[in-house]
């Protein structure tokens, strides 16, 4: 019923949106009151429907509605609530739903601030990008063909084949299919809606571009459209931050970044929309650039449908670790795209002609040109991040099925790209902020950062033994951006605070470039027969029991409990003792590892990384082990550790199959005191020699029962030594729940296995899946010590990426809040007809 | 002065788009079964193929590496030594693309995508749990 509803509102939504289209067409035409008002009206409309249906989704969620396919797939009973919230976005029918609303809140500010000249042209354009993330929520049929997916389609809708559907139609799961293991993250809460977010906000210059293109006015679209363009970009800044934190501390996928098709998508539409930003401040300030800044505008929004249009039609397919679902929306999303291509070339194509009369010839060293410059260096390094991550398209004109390009290739293009933005950033913000008229007054401007930059430059590449010419570079060029840039704002702070957004950003931007640098020396901290062993790899002298020679270097170092090795030529490194916590996860084990660093006199610091079980479907049950990587974070390096492999694991995987398991073990002193396992009835489990079987249990006789016990049973055990298969031994250990007053106290005594010195305790049952816990020790056998495998790599200068980032974040949100006066205070100008003064005037 | 400067810019972007081109033709390369990849001896290939599950398998302490075998999408079968742990969804996966060179009938790889079932295919077996009514 509440599925019905929904579908229909989100169908209501959609023709208002058509409605709304119309209406502000015919106003941008004829400019009357009335044709506002219903267009307002309707697009207003559309979002309190949209927001209805997001409320009726997260309704079916939260109340486990499992005939729906969206719940069913999304969510699963166990899912704590904020994952359930999270939920709502999780799948790709919910974050359609939640970039629309997002819009509509976007759409509201823009009826209310925006002036008159461009309020109906740019809701008209911005009606049409909601039209068309509205019809991918559809789910209607016509002549035959699907149009969009509904978040409300039923189970039975999504799969008619299962023949469950013949026997019972008003089948209801019990049970969600869940929210991978991995993705149950606090990020998953915070990352996306940041992203949707910045996709709205970037909306917002495009249907401004347009909107400017159709009333032919060219340059006062800028003013409002900038903070918002700053905004959009902002969003998208943390967006790729939270996703690269994410990555980089919880999804052990080794770094923060990794040119990823998906993290590549989000970061083109940032380079666009900042070489965007940079032509609109050029035109701001001298109305040249005003084709640039309508190219950039309508170029950042229309790669934010493109990455749509890559991740989310299935062309990726093998190209991304990220797994993509093809909805059947490929056409609708081709659509999509080719319309808000189409509608930017042919509105500038049109008004072309018009608008080279305006062109303006500036000298080469002036700001307007150098800044123009700038841009056009960001927007060729996003070009070739777009064109490595189309490789599954633009790859087919030079093979057949291509394969992403090497990573080499994106960092090989963007050394040169780094250098370039990091001079021309401080050449631009000298000639910006002083009056400088030539080359010479320049170079002396220039000269005391310069000088600063090589003493700089110079120790960093011999403290960090940089040997590659091409990195030492790279360190002078980019050191130059920081220093230029710092030395510019530590002048503009002193003159002018509130000015300082743009140099900040810089400073950050260039300060996270010099972090990148980090990336190129990570490298994993090893023993010193390992390293021997790496150099023998390398030289072919390895060969395996074939004969043949190995060629792969281990990378990890293998440490047994107390005995500590040495590593990296500086650090101690002890196996303390690893156990099985369940902290966060069913199944968790987690380890402590000593550091001992001696270039600081010994200074000792634990790690405590962990590894968990995710249980694969496919596969009977089988464990899939999991790492949680640990990381120590320093000024200058990052320790980054993960258990690859550990005596633990070990035995829990062995120790496991369908109907008993082991849960625990207690060691000390390396040797093995105590172990938990859990078995179903008629289950068995192998512990060193003995085979254990729970052949049944029974309920005691009342006249057996401990005074005012509630439950009260006994299992039958059956112990079996393969070596001597003859003498088993069957023991019934006894288990029972006591009330004492308001108390339930479980009592389970002891019992001994014959004179083996084995004793078990019957420590819980669970009457439903017939599954007791048996707690086991005494066992005798000498055990081979405890072990981990453990990966530590020295990861450079990370935190100097994010304090790069959070600068940057800081520079954008000082901008934006001046951005925003500004605009305020030249509407309050222009209504009292007062000439507005030029407050960016250079200064010396 | 504006014609020698739009012609600078010109000269300028064939030469980018040119170098750009030639640079992302040879650094990006085919999907190839393991039998292309052999006769690649030396070079690095991409192997798309499925885990085969009933041929042994495991994590080497002597070699710190993860072998298994794998059938590409022509039916050959090699075995995959993979220098680092398991990667986390591997017994899931419906698909695995490895990342290495081929060496002596054997696929060394240093880099995997482990690609899970797509939630959303109409034929895959749900597990349903039988409903209380």
């Amino acid at each position: 019923m509440i599925g019905i509803i929904g579908k229909n509102l989100i169908l209501l939504a959609f023709i208002s949106s058509i409605l709304a289209i119309v209406f502000y067409y015919l106003d941008a035409k004829q400019q009357k009151p009335l044709f506002e008002k219903l267009a307002n009206g309707f697009f207003a409309l559309k979002g309190v429907l949209m927001l209805v249906a997001s409320g009726l989704l997260v309704h079916l969620i939260f109340t486990h509605q499992f005939q729906y396919y969206y719940v069913f797939n999304y969510t699963s009973l166990d899912l704590q609530s904020q994952y359930l919230a999270a939920a709502f976005y999780s799948g790709q029918e919910g974050s359609f739903m939640l970039w629309i609303v997002f819009s509509f809140f976007v759409g509201l500010g823009l009826m209310k601030w925006t002036s008159p000249v461009y309020r109906s042209p740019m809701l008209f354009f911005f009606s049409i990008t909601q039209f068309f993330l509205l019809s991918m929520l559809l789910g209607v049929d016509v002549f035959g063909t699907t149009y969009g997916a509904s978040p409300f389609r039923t189970l039975m809708e999504q799969m008619p084949q299962l023949p469950v559907w013949s026997v019972n139609p008003d089948f209801i799961p019990a049970d969600g299919s869940g929210l991978n293991d991995l993705l149950r993250s606090p990020w998953i809460v915070i990352h996306p809606p940041v992203i949707f977010l910045g996709f709205a906000m970037m909306t917002i210059p495009y249907a401004f571009a347009l909107a400017a293109l159709w009333k032919r006015a060219y340059q006062n679209w800028i003013y409002p459209a900038l903070p918002w363009a700053l905004g959009a970009n902002l969003c998208l800044l943390i967006a790729i931050f939270l996703g690269g934190y994410w990555a980089y501390e919880t999804l052990s996928f080794g770094g923060y970044w990794a040119w990823d098709p998906v993290e590549n998508a989000s970061l083109v539409p940032w380079i666009v929309g900042m070489a965007g930003i940079h032509t609109m401040l050029v035109q701001r300030r001298s109305s040249s650039s005003k084709k640039a800044s309508l190219i950039f505008a309508i170029l950042a929004y229309v790669l934010v449908v493109y990455q749509t249009f890559l991740t989310r039609s299935g062309v990726l397919g093998e190209a991304s670790v990220h797994s993509f679902v093809d909805l059947g929306l490929y056409n609708q999303l081709l659509v999509f795209m080719l319309t808000m291509i189409g509608m930017g070339v042919v509105l500038f194509v049109l008004r072309f002609k018009e608008m080279k009369d305006m062109h303006r010839e500036d000298p080469v060293l002036s700001k307007e040109f150098m800044m123009f410059l700038g841009a056009l260096i960001l927007f060729l390094s996003g070009l070739v991040i777009i064109l490595g991550t189309s490789s599954p398209i633009i790859g087919r004109l030079f093979v057949e099925f291509p394969t992403p390009p090497e990573m080499s290739f994106y960092n090989n293009w963007s050394i040169p790209f780094a250098i370039l933005i990091s001079i021309f950033s401080v050449v631009t913000q000298y000639l910006w902020w002083k009056k400088v008229n030539s080359a010479e007054t320049l170079a002396e401007q220039l000269l005391y950062p310069t000088l600063v930059t090589a003493i700089v430059a110079i120790a960093t590449i011999m403290i960090g033994e940089v040997r590659n010419p091409v990195y030492m570079l790279y360190i002078l060029g980019v050191w130059f951006g920081v220093i230029g840039n710092g030395w510019v704002m530590v002048q503009i702070l002193r003159k002018k605070p509130r000015m300082t957004g743009g140099t900040l950003t810089h400073v950050g931007f260039t300060i996270m470039l010099l972090g990148f640098m980090g990336a190129a020396f990570d490298r994993p901290m090893l023993d010193e027969d390992t390293v021997n062993y790496n150099q023998a790899v390398s030289r072919g002298e390895v060969l395996d029991k074939d004969g043949f020679p190995v060629i792969q270097p281990i990378n990890m170092v293998k440490l047994k409990i107390d005995e500590p090795k040495f590593i990296d030529n500086r650090y101690w490194v002890t196996f303390m003792g690893g156990e099985v916590t369940e902290k966060n996860r069913p199944g968790e084990s987690e380890y402590t590892v000593k550091f001992e660093d001696t270039k600081r006199n010994g200074r000792t610091f634990f790690l405590t990384p962990v590894m968990y079980p995710m249980v694969a479907n496919s596969s009977g049950g089988s464990m899939n082990w999991t790492v949680d990587p640990e990381i120590k974070v320093g000024a200058f390096h990052d320790l980054y550790a993960y258990v690859a492999g550990s005596s633990i694991v070990e035995r829990l995987t062995n120790n496991q199959n369908d109907n008993a398991s082991e849960i625990s073990t207690t060691t000390v002193d390396g040797e093995i005191q105590t172990r938990v396992i859990r078995v179903k009835r008629a289950g068995f489990l192998e512990l060193d020699d003995y085979k254990v079987t729970f052949q049944d249990f029974e309920f005691m006789q009342e006249s057996e029962y401990p005074e005012n016990a509630t439950i009260a049973v006994r299992a039958i055990l059956n112990f079996e030594t393969s070596s001597s298969p003859d003498s088993s031994i069957t023991i019934k250990p006894e288990f029972a729940i006591i009330r004492e007053g308001e108390e339930n106290i479980t009592w389970a005594p002891p019992v001994n296995l014959g004179e083996t010195g084995i004793v078990v305790q019957f420590t819980n049952v669970n009457p439903q899946s017939e599954e007791i816990e048996l707690r086991i020790s005494g066992f005798k056998s000498v055990n081979e010590p405890e072990w981990v495998l453990l990966t530590v790599e020295k990861k450079p200068f990370v935190s100097v990426v994010w304090l790069g980032t959070f600068l940057l974040m800081i520079g954008f949100s000082v901008s934006i809040f001046r951005r925003w006066n500004d605009q305020v205070r030249r509407e309050r100008n222009e209504k009292n007809r007062v000439k507005p003064d030029d407050e960016n005037i250079a200064y010396e | 002065m504006k014609k020698s400067r739009l012609f600078i810019g010109i000269a300028f972007m064939v030469l980018f788009t040119s170098l750009v081109m030639y640079n992302f033709s040879s650094s990006i390369g085919t999907y190839v079964d393991f039998e292309q990849a052999e006769d690649r001896e030396g070079y690095r290939s991409y192997v798309i193929g499925t885990w085969e599950a009933e041929m042994p398998h495991g994590f080497s302490m002597e070699s710190k590496t993860f072998n298994f075998h794998m059938k590409d999408e022509q039916g050959n079968v090699r075995r995959v030594v993979f220098n680092n742990a398991k990667p986390a969804n591997f017994e899931d996966a419906d698909q695995l693309v490895v990342k290495g060179t081929m060496q002596n009938g054997v696929f060394y790889s240093d880099d995997m995508l482990v690609k899970c079932p797509s939630k959303y295919n109409d034929s895959q077996p749900v597990e349903l749990t039988s409903a209380e009514s």
